[in-house]
């Protein structure tokens, strides 16, 4: 007889759970969420409503709704909670890769192996994978060939990123074309010694499975891609649903059904909130970090450290912006940025072992820094509104804000860099299902309490002033640093929501159930038939882009699980 | 060669030469012909706040009607700002709502079919909080304009424009700020959701917009598109030197 797979999640993670296990005979269900804005996913080249508009982002399209669908975030247990928008990652087919940029970078070896490597930090939560770089590195080839990821390996650094993330075999497509704006960013780097390159990406840069190349619209980041020439999970869900596999959207999965160390099913709402039930052999949870560590709570899962939802991590990113006088940047055009740099990413990087003795750690790192990027015209009206209100109380309106839109100072003149920041697994740091604040279906949302440790802030108070030091290099005539995470040093991100789209963390593997929720596949420790393939399970944030790593993760796993689920 | 910026050149050929410097789609899009508010029909606008949003959303982005210093810029009145608001506070009460334009295309960059004028069905979650959200704007409407009245002794459209900006900056019960940020949507939206009449607030911009299906060429990615001087002076000039001297 068939066996029944029930995937939660139509993300990175769910699509490569369920493309592996209908490969492998189960018969799959995915539930996704939010809605397919998508015809019909198994044809050469489905069609889209996504678009390049600004405003339809800016009312949260695709995203969880705002009011509807809000989460609570603390910045202490003791902190006033806000309520809202925290963290909205897409909440549609596709998860979050239906808006990501798709740079596709490797962690390194020394995030697989961060506690034998590096070794411990006070207060923080330090393990290693339960794999290291050598074992998951096929996985990450399949993934760049499944998703087609478009770099060219010969043009990396090999100090640091080829020494912590070494390549054998080239990707499937070369580069596309660089963007003006990071060539710029990328001179004033190497004058002050850094090492950019052309960052890896999953954007065609040719015709790729059928899918036109790049055409270099500009609304990357942020916005769905209008003509699919940037795939991400809908690859290997594509995939699924070729084998077989059956979508189902507007689906929300509510409670995980379970008997002794069995689970039995699932139960979910549709649209109206009519609740159904499905029994399967198989359930895999892959909701994204925050999610599935609510979806564990609402099921009261068994949990007999208190673990669940603990050690959540969002990668911290602080910016840099450059503003030139001498010309348009044109940053709007292309793929958000299209070159990196690594060295913050090294814990060996000159000074930091220094810096770090001297808050008191053994060390710390950041993370890449992306090199380009600027603001859209709404987002930047809305900063010279803000700006006017300082600069000219009497009338923060009327000639001033239409002679700054014309200048252009804060897009098309503006240079944006920005820094992934490693973010440490604290025990404090967790989601946990809110008191009081329920959604529109009447299930209580995500609560989230998040501080930052003082590796974060060490490590954010060393690199923020190498942001203006690059910018200036560059030729920027004024460089400012915007801090993400919250400290006294900068006021300004005191008790702000982070906004960084980058979760992981709360359901993290090892092989102590003590210390950790999922086994090193990624099955729960006290559900034999349970397995989580999202973000969730990463036991560290590493200091890249996450979504490469959480699709290679969940290939490894499933491919291993499911020959014997 | 320098390039100079377009503002200083009109500043030096002053007022009376000022038209023929300005490109004439600018000039069209500040024709009044199509703001004659209070002579249209609104979907939640009684004829008198339409008129009030009208003339406190010219001062916020004032065009040449508004401002002579923003000859051949065109402002919140020619981009039909108020049919903006209007058409978001009411979105719920057509149907598909007018929440979310639709894709993949307009037809303003190589397509001939505006896909995004046929807005998108939303989910039962989205309905609900949109229900929620434009109910509470409504009623913030409905206050902010009375309490602009007030503070104008009773009717706000009929106080000079001076007083209007003074009413505004105090900002009674946030609703300057709340009417600020709905003029921007309105000004710098693709006009499916029914402001930025004619590009008017895209073109005095120069902003290109929507770019698909067309894109743009690798070469137009890859290199520089040539020097452009800004010359720091008025407001710009205060904002690059609060950015050097105070790090945020």
């Amino acid at each position: 007889m068939t066996k029944r797979a029930l995937v939660v999640g139509s993300g990175p993670g769910g699509s490569v759970a369920a493309m592996v296990l209908a490969r492998a005979g189960f018969d799959v269900t995915v539930f996704e969420k939010g809605a397919n804005y998508f015809t019909d996913l198994s044809a050469d080249l489905p069609g889209t409503v996504f678009s390049n508009d600004e405003l339809k982002m800016d009312r949260s399209f695709s995203l969880a709704d705002p009011s509807a669908e809000p989460r609570v975030f603390r910045s202490s247990p003791q902190a006033s909670p806000i309520t809202g928008a925290v963290e909205s990652l897409p909440q549609t087919v596709g998860g979050g890769t239906v808006h990501w940029d798709a740079k596709t970078p490797r962690y390194w070896d020394i995030d697989f192996k961060k506690l034998s490597m590096l070794g411990p930090v006070p207060q923080a939560e330090i393990t290693d994978w339960p794999f290291d770089y050598g074992e998951i590195s096929p996985y990450y080839e399949q993934i760049e060939e499944l998703i087609g990821v478009a770099g060219d390996i010969g043009l990396f650094p090999t100090e640091p990123t080829l020494v912590h993330a070494p390549r054998k075999t080239p990707l499937p497509m070369l580069p596309g074309p660089p963007e003006y704006s990071s060539l710029v960013v990328s001179e004033g780097c190497r004058k002050v010694g850094l090492h950019p390159f052309l960052a890896p990406m999953a954007i065609n840069s040719r015709e790729y499975h059928g899918r036109p190349r790049c055409n270099n619209c500009g609304f990357c980041s942020g916005y769905g891609c209008p003509i699919l020439a940037r795939i991400g999970a809908l690859a290997p869900l594509r995939e699924a649903l070729r084998s077989g596999a059956e979508l189902r959207a507007n689906s929300m999965v509510v409670r995980i059904e379970t008997n002794g160390r069995k689970v039995t099913g699932l139960s979910w709402l549709d649209d109206h909130n009519v609740r159904h039930s499905e029994s399967a052999e198989v359930v895999v949870l892959a909701a994204n970090a925050i999610e599935t560590s609510r979806l564990a709570q609402l099921s009261d899962l068994p949990d007999p450290y208190d673990l669940a939802g603990r050690r959540v991590m969002f990668h911290w990113f602080s910016e840099g912006s450059g503003i030139f006088l001498g010309e348009r940047l044109h940053n709007y055009r292309g793929r958000d940025h299209t070159h990196d740099i690594d060295d913050f990413a090294d814990p060996d990087f000159p000074g930091a072992r220094e810096a770090a003795k001297k808050a008191g750690l053994p060390y710390f790192r950041a993370g890449k820094v992306e090199l380009g990027g600027t603001q859209l015209p709404l987002d930047e009206a809305r900063s010279y509104q803000e700006v006017l209100r300082l600069l000219v109380p009497q009338k923060p309106f009327g000639r001033d804000f239409k002679q700054l839109m014309r200048s252009s100072l804060l897009r098309d003149r503006l240079c944006g860099v920005e820094l992934i920041g490693e973010d440490l697994p604290y025990s404090a740091n967790r989601v946990d299902l809110d008191p009081t604040v329920r959604d529109w279906r009447g299930l209580p949302v995500a609560r989230i309490t998040y501080g930052p440790g003082q590796s974060e802030l060490a490590a954010q108070a060393f690199y923020l002033p190498w942001l203006i030091k690059l910018l200036k290099a560059a030729g920027a005539h004024v460089a400012v640093s915007i801090a993400e995470i919250p400290s006294t040093r900068f006021p300004i991100a005191q008790d702000q929501v982070p906004a960084t789209e980058h979760v992981m963390g709360g359901m993290p593997m090892g092989a102590d159930p003590r210390t950790s929720v999922t086994d090193e596949l990624g099955r729960h420790h006290h559900l034999d038939n349970l397995f989580v393939a999202d973000g969730s399970v990463f036991p560290t944030s590493g200091g890249h882009n996450p979504t490469l790593t959480i699709m290679a993760t969940a290939l490894r796993q499933v491919t291993r699980w499911a020959g014997t689920a | 060669m320098t390039i100079v910026p377009r503002r200083r050149v009109l500043k030096a050929a002053g007022f009376a030469g000022l038209a023929l410097l300005v490109p004439p789609e600018l000039l069209a899009a500040c024709s009044t012909a199509n703001s004659q508010s209070s002579a249209r029909s609104f979907l939640v606008f009684d004829p008198h706040e339409a008129l009030v949003v009208e003339e406190a959303t010219a001062r916020l982005i004032p065009g040449p009607h508004d401002d002579p210093s923003e000859m051949g810029h065109p402002g919140a009145r020619e981009a039909n700002v108020t049919r903006y608001i209007d058409t978001m506070l009411g979105a719920l009460m057509v149907s598909p709502p007018r929440v979310f334009a639709g894709g993949p295309f307009s037809d303003r960059a190589g397509s001939r079919v505006d896909d995004m004028a046929k807005f998108l069905r939303l989910t039962a979650a989205e309905v609900r909080g949109w229900t929620e959200r434009l109910d509470a704007l409504r009623a913030q409407y409905r206050q902010g304009v009375k309490a602009l009245d007030r503070l104008a002794g009773g009717d706000f459209p009929s106080v000079s424009a001076d007083k209007m900006d003074a009413i505004l900056a105090q900002d009674p019960e946030g609703f300057m700020t709340l009417l600020f940020g709905h003029a921007i949507e309105g000004m710098y939206s693709a006009p499916e959701y029914g402001g930025n009449a004619g590009l008017a607030g895209w073109h005095d911009i120069a902003w290109v917009g929507d770019r698909q299906p067309r894109g743009y060429s690798d070469a137009e990615v890859t290199f520089s598109d040539g020097p452009d001087v800004y010359v720091p002076d008025g407001i710009g000039a205060q904002l690059l030197s609060l950015l050097t001297t105070s790090p945020i």
